[in-house]
């Protein structure tokens, strides 16, 4: 009955152990044989790199109301930072193949940054925080907001995925930035296991520091003046609250988790490209938070996982002409029925369900 | 209440996700009698309308090897990836193929940014994909086997065409991305080496369908070639917006290297008839192979569809692979890239002989100008006296060495 307890108390940080338990135990699993693959483990941190994006994105919309359908932008500002660090660590600082075609002679200055010292890894999260009090401050302060601020946001990112695409001797334009080993050396195959748990776990500890960091955030008054802004933005405002600080913050603070998270996601994807930084990607980690429930923080890492474990799976054999209608009725009928996502869902319709149960037990 | 709901809330995702793990299990039903290969293409998003067609002349091609007994003894069957047009996924599906599907080879890619996103996996895992289109050069990965042209192989033989041919004044327009920009860079270095100017270069968006303003800076240039590296979309505009000028292959003549038989069925044969284009490969190429390959893939896919080269391509891939294993008697990596250095891995090809280059791992093949006529084919009108050899990094010709167009070491 007390676990029972402690788990009725702290529902969402129980769930969020027991993910973090499942993929600790990964490695595990593989190296027992469990598991096949070691390509299922990058898989995860994939994975997690997502449900990190979503946490921030959780922050903003779910709790605060701001809608960024951009958030690409600053996922891919991160994984540009972390693979020019780890390409000019490999590379020793020459310059790169593709600025070679470009017609350049001397490694630009942006790349220069990136073979000084791993202090440069800051840029990681520098770059897209920076971008974003640019862009949030004005935005906020003058009062933008709504479907102009979701407008906005992904004009801005389209803006940027054409200046990544049109200055390609800069960042090899569609291609993006290739062969990138991760930051603890090659991950791929049995030989370079050991790095790939190692690169899992790192991954796997920043997760869980930035569920414990929102989770700190958004329990505390702070999250309550966010959720405020959300359902009154002028009420709050008349209440004497800094609005446009709030949010700038708040929005800084989700750009810079993107970074991390796209840092993570270079990390074992091994490739960095402008199509990460479409509006389409970015849609897509919206649409994450919706299906897992906004609001919850654990809804953001639940959805992250639960849609890309579907289409990883689903895009092959035979629904892999037809896993994308799959994957749109999902999000129809979430949209349309379950608008708390997963974890409204069961919050709603269980209770009953459960009730019933219990006073089929009484009765015996 | 609210208590029981938390409870739940956890119960349910935990559940959830637990759920998702078991969707991951290993199918580990291996039958001695079968062999297992990978299709990896874009089956979804914008590039699904042509890697299609790819991936159709690869199905076709493993069914036809089945029929006539298999490889080895063994039949072949294929696990499909969807690569959804994004890098990315391209290279969590390559992964997924070869750890996890552990197939013995792959096809796949179209782009080259899909090509450049899986190159390091394949290398890694030291495991071998055939990619099936013509690209920009420029690359000698020891995991993978090129079977579209060269530069050498389309792009080199249709400007020395247009030089034999009298024009002077080139145009060079493309998409912005690295086929074009590769390929502008070449073209730049061949028309300086033969005394003919390129009196403008420009770019148009991936997605750009207005092109006024460039067809503005055309006419202000006057070429009398446009030498056009746009691909997909940008085509189609392009094309229309000229004819809408009433500009046919009169007024401006184009040298497309990304406009085949499927794109003349998109944009209309009407407009693009007289413009010329470079391949190895037409649906109309003359030799027995290609009618049994036409007609095979008409009966499989329907009589509208047609055939082109990048098709043929992967066609030949499947093939040359097929050959490989017979020759090394063996499914594996090691022993396949062995028998495709002794030079000796050759296919009677749709396009012609076809042999593996044991150096470079691209084909030596037959180079073809065509011309596109009413009925929305391709007629030649060129073709080089034999198979060319391969050279992706341009390093037999003397104005591209002179140029510095290899690429750094």
């Amino acid at each position: 009955m007390k676990a029972l307890k402690l788990f009725e108390r702290h529902g969402s940080n129980v769930t969020f152990g027991i993910i973090v338990f499942i993929l600790a135990m990964m490695p595990v699993l593989l190296m027992l044989g469990v598991v096949s693959g070691g390509s299922t483990i990058l898989f995860l941190g994939k994975c997690i790199s997502f449900a990190i994006v979503a946490i921030g994105i959780d922050l903003i919309w779910g709790y605060t109301g701001i809608l960024s359908l951009g958030h690409g932008l600053y996922f891919a500002l991160g994984g540009y930072a972390m693979a020019m660090y780890l390409k000019m660590q490999a590379t020793g600082g020459q310059i790169t193949d593709f600025m070679h075609i470009g017609g350049l002679t001397e490694l630009p200055f942006a790349w220069k940054i990136f073979t000084l010292s791993p202090g440069s890894l800051l840029f990681v999260v520098i770059a897209p925080a920076v971008v974003a009090w640019i862009v949030g401050y004005f935005i906020f302060k003058n009062r933008v907001k709504g479907v102009y601020f979701s407008i906005i946001s992904q004009a801005l990112t389209w803006a940027a995925c054409s200046l990544f695409i049109a200055m390609s001797p800069y960042t090899n334009g569609n291609v993006g930035i290739t062969e990138i080993k991760s930051i603890f050396g090659s991950i791929k195959g049995s030989a370079n296991q050991g790095n790939m748990f190692l690169l899992f776990y790192a991954a796997l500890l920043t997760l869980v520091a930035i569920y414990a960091l929102s989770k700190f955030l958004v329990e505390r008054k702070f999250g309550r003046v966010l959720i405020a802004i959300r359902d009154g933005e002028n009420r709050t405002y008349f209440s004497g609250y800094p609005v446009s600080r709030y949010k700038t913050f708040i929005y800084v603070l989700s750009a810079a988790f993107a970074g991390i998270a796209g840092a993570i996601f270079v990390n074992f994807n091994g490739c960095i490209t402008p199509s990460q930084m479409t509006i389409t990607y970015s849609i897509g980690m919206v649409i994450w938070v919706a299906i897992g429930g906004r609001g919850t923080i654990i809804g953001a890492v639940i959805g992250a996982f639960f849609i890309n474990i579907c289409e990883y799976n689903l895009s092959s054999g035979s629904t892999v002409e037809v896993w994308q209608y799959i994957i749109g009725v999902l999000f129809c009928v979430t949209i349309l029925f379950f608008k708390g996502g997963i974890v409204g869902l069961v919050q709603d319709k269980a209770p009953k369900f459960i009730a019933k149960i219990r006073a089929g037990k009484v009765k015996a | 209440m609210n208590i029981t709901r938390k409870f739940l809330s956890a119960l349910a995702a935990g559940a959830l996700v637990l759920g998702a793990f078991g969707l991951m299990g290993c199918e580990d039903s291996k039958e001695s009698a079968t062999v297992k290969v990978g299709l990896l293409h874009s089956l979804t998003g914008p590039m699904a309308i042509s890697e299609k067609s790819v991936r159709d002349a690869e199905v076709l091609a493993i069914e036809q090897i089945n029929k006539a007994g298999g490889v080895l003894g063994k039949q072949i069957v294929f696990v499909e990836e969807d690569g959804a047009s994004e890098p990315s996924t391209f290279a969590t599906k390559a992964e997924k193929l070869i750890d996890i599907e552990k197939v013995v080879t792959v096809f796949g890619c179209w782009t080259s940014s899909s090509r450049k996103a899986v190159k390091p996996i394949f290398e890694e895992y030291k495991s071998l994909l055939w990619y099936p289109v013509q690209y920009e050069g420029m690359e000698m990965s020891p995991n993978i086997v090129y079977t579209g042209a060269a530069p050498n192989q389309q792009i080199v033989p249709a400007i020395e065409y247009l030089i034999s041919k009298g024009y002077k004044k080139l145009f060079l327009l493309g998409s912005d991305y690295v086929f074009p920009r590769t390929a502008n860079m070449i073209i730049n270095a061949q028309a300086k080496a033969a005394g003919i100017a390129v009196v403008g270069e420009e770019y148009a968006d991936m997605d750009q369908t207005d092109f006024a303003a460039i067809i503005a800076k055309i006419e202000a240039a006057k070429p009398d070639v446009i030498v056009n590296t746009l691909n997909g979309t940008g085509n189609v505009s392009f094309f229309k917006q000229m004819s809408e000028k009433n500009y046919s292959s009169k007024e401006y003549m184009t040298m497309s290297f990304s406009i085949a038989e499927e794109e003349v069925a998109t944009i209309g044969p009407a407009i693009l008839k007289g413009h010329m284009v470079s391949w190895n490969y037409y649906q109309t190429t003359s030799t027995p192979e290609n009618e049994a390959f036409v007609a095979a893939y008409k009966a499989k896919f329907g009589e509208k569809r047609v055939t082109s080269d990048p098709a043929e391509a992967a066609y030949d891939a499947v093939y040359l692979w097929a050959e490989a294993v017979k020759v090394a008697k063996s499914f594996e990596v090691e022993a396949i890239l062995t028998a495709l250095k002794s030079g000796a891995i050759s296919f009677k090809a749709p396009e012609g002989v076809v042999t593996v280059d044991g150096k470079s791992q691209h084909l030596s093949k037959p180079v073809r100008v065509g011309v596109v006529t009413d009925d929305g084919l391709i007629k030649e009108v060129f073709a080089t006296a034999g198979p060319v050899v391969p050279d992706p990094y341009l390093t037999t010709y003397d104005w591209a060495v002179k140029a510095g167009l290899q690429p750094l070491n």
